[in-house]
């Protein structure tokens, strides 16, 4: 007992201060917390989807459909769980579940915070482009598995896009773990100590080198969309060509898993972008606009946000049309509105304000990279497989390798210089 | 020129301009799906639907019973009934049937009264379940048809 609340005090991460307690409870909290995040994305890509192409997008179950998730998740659940007669049942039946194993293990050392993470590994960013890598592996299982045509040519094409944009992924992520190294002079491969080296060093990493910075971030940003099979390189599940490549043969709940590893992994690597180029939990500006009122000032943001996106809600309501049927969905809104200014009382607080501004940043910053995600779906028509393999090897390597020798040409050239003048 | 291809490919700017399309048709004055049952479409104004026949403002039939229309219907689903009133030697409208269920909405009867009595109006829920119901009245045709407000 004395040791769960001595934690509290301490400045570590659950999985550094050992108190196994907490790291149970922060699992729970981050996988809770992503599969909302999941749910949440499912109806937004929806809806912003929707927009770009000048439609309503859900808007019957819950106030703008936003209670559609649900309904699709029970859906899902109800479904008939087909499986092929000749699939190679064990593989077939653990295809998905190695998928979402993989997609959610990421996680652990995914910083949400300078404390509010599961771990902190000093190898943490090389698990996590290892554990998300491995995804591909329940792709090949469930392709293979499903004895058909369609999944395996999807799961083939899946196994070889990963396989080139890994590559350039990687040299991306060696170029910002070089300029970590700038400051203290021994780099780090650890999410949290990469994050502090970017406010050491006064600079997110996607502006420092400018512009070597950017474009490794640019390469890895490229990159990981293809990473999670999203359009355009969506190749492995390519419906005009292939039905839906290697999620052809399944249905209900493990087609379920396997959406919501996709969902995850994006997560999880729009996680790492964000720590590793957009400086992870870092509020804008922590050093040039440092100092007690600015601290105060930024940490009552979070609060504040979600008030206005309660008045937001509160002024729709006002707007809906004043009929039977609406009824219930204005009734609806009004109370995600109590809900949302609810909450933003609550982040107010003190004690609680100062505390959750890193989790809101952080999780402001990975949202970016979400709507990304929709954004790219809903412009960009799907490449052909040969531009894919195209834009891997001849471009993205190239670059990569090029920003990597850049990198440490000027970090070096700075060290010297340092040393000179000194 | 090929420079600023060169460079135009570099920085990507085509994908660029197709991410500010997608963005700006974000905008809702650009929407345009309509929520059917809670709003209801404006339809044009030469939207022909639901047929109905026109009084004058004392409630006295336009229609002077000529049986225009009834020959230039194509499909020959308008009937007309009418008596010569011995007074005035005039022919008066006594019984007039319109057919929906048969009906094209070509628009021709409307096109032949001379009166403009007979119109094409702009109702357009006309489903039913069953194809009684679907000839028309007189009195249906000039007070129409109440519409069922279903509550949910």
């Amino acid at each position: 007992m004395k040791n769960i609340l001595g934690y509290l005090h301490s400045n570590l991460t659950p999985g550094e201060a050992g108190s196994l307690f907490w790291v149970t409870v922060y699992v729970l909290l981050v996988f809770a917390g992503v599969a909302t995040i999941v749910m949440f994305m499912n109806w937004f890509e929806r809806k912003a989807m929707a927009h770009m192409q000048v439609r309503l997008g859900p808007m019957r179950v819950g106030p703008h459909g936003l209670l559609q998730p649900v309904a699709d998740a029970l859906k899902l659940l109800l479904k008939e769980d087909l499986m092929p007669a000749n699939a190679d049942k064990l593989v077939f039946w653990f295809a998905p579940v190695t998928v979402v194993m993989t997609a959610f293990c990421g996680f652990i050392v995914v910083p949400f915070g300078p404390t509010h993470a599961i771990t902190d590994m000093n190898i943490g960013v090389l698990f996590m482009l290892g554990v998300s890598s491995l995804s591909v592996l329940g792709v090949i299982m469930g392709g293979w598995a499903s004895n058909s045509n369609y999944p395996l040519m999807g799961s083939l094409r899946s196994g070889a896009q990963m396989v080139s944009y890994e590559v350039a992924m990687a040299m991306a992520v060696v170029s910002a773990v070089m300029m970590s190294s700038m400051a203290t002079g021994t780099g780090t491969l650890s999410m949290i100590g990469i994050v502090r080296a970017q406010m050491q060093q006064h600079v997110w990493f996607a502006f420092s080198f400018f512009p070597v910075g950017l474009i490794a971030f640019a390469v890895f940003a490229i990159a990981m969309v293809a990473e999670t099979n999203r359009a355009p390189f969506d190749l492995p599940e390519a419906e005009s060509e292939l039905v839906a490549g290697f999620l052809t043969e399944y249905s209900g709940f493990r087609w379920s898993l396997f959406f919501l590893a996709e969902y995850a992994a994006m997560i999880a690597v729009s996680s790492i972008a964000t720590t590793l180029w957009l400086g992870g939990w870092l509020r804008p500006f922590p050093n040039l606009l440092a100092g007690k009122n600015w601290d105060l000032a930024f940490s009552l943001v979070p609060g504040l946000s979600f008030m206005v996106a309660a008045g937001l809600c509160f002024f729709f309501y006002t707007r809906m049309p004043k009929i039977r049927a609406m009824r219930a969905n204005a009734i609806g809104q009004a109370g995600l509105g109590c809900f949302l200014f609810a909450l933003g009382v609550v982040l107010m607080l003190p004690g609680v304000h100062e505390r959750i501004q890193d989790i809101y940043w952080f999780t402001l910053k990975v949202l970016g990279f979400m709507y990304l995600y929709i954004w790219y779906r809903a412009t960009f028509p799907r490449y052909r497989f040969d531009q894919l393999m195209k834009i891997g090897w001849k471009v993205l390597l190239p670059i990569s390798i090029g920003v990597v020798i850049l990198t440490a040409l000027i970090g070096v050239r700075q060290e010297l210089f340092a040393l000179v003048w000194r | 020129m090929k420079v600023v291809e060169l460079l135009r490919k570099i920085f990507l700017i085509d994908l660029f301009q197709g991410l500010s399309v997608t963005f700006r048709h974000q905008h809702p004055d650009d929407l345009v799906t309509e929520q059917y049952p809670i709003e209801r479409p404006e339809v044009s104004d030469r939207f022909r639907g639901q047929p109905r026949l026109k009084n004058d403002a004392d409630g006295k039939t336009l229609c002077t019973a000529c049986g225009a229309c009834a020959l230039a219907c194509p499909e020959k689903l308008i009937k007309i009934g009418s008596l010569r009133d011995p007074e005035t030697k005039k022919k008066v409208l006594t019984e007039f049937g319109f057919d929906v269920g048969r009906c094209m909405f070509c628009g021709l009867c409307e096109e032949a009264c001379p009166t403009h009595s007979l119109e094409l109006g702009k109702d357009y829920e006309l489903a039913l379940y069953t194809r009684e119901g679907m000839e028309l009245e007189r009195n249906q045709l000039e007070n129409g048809i109440p519409r069922k407000v279903y509550e949910k």
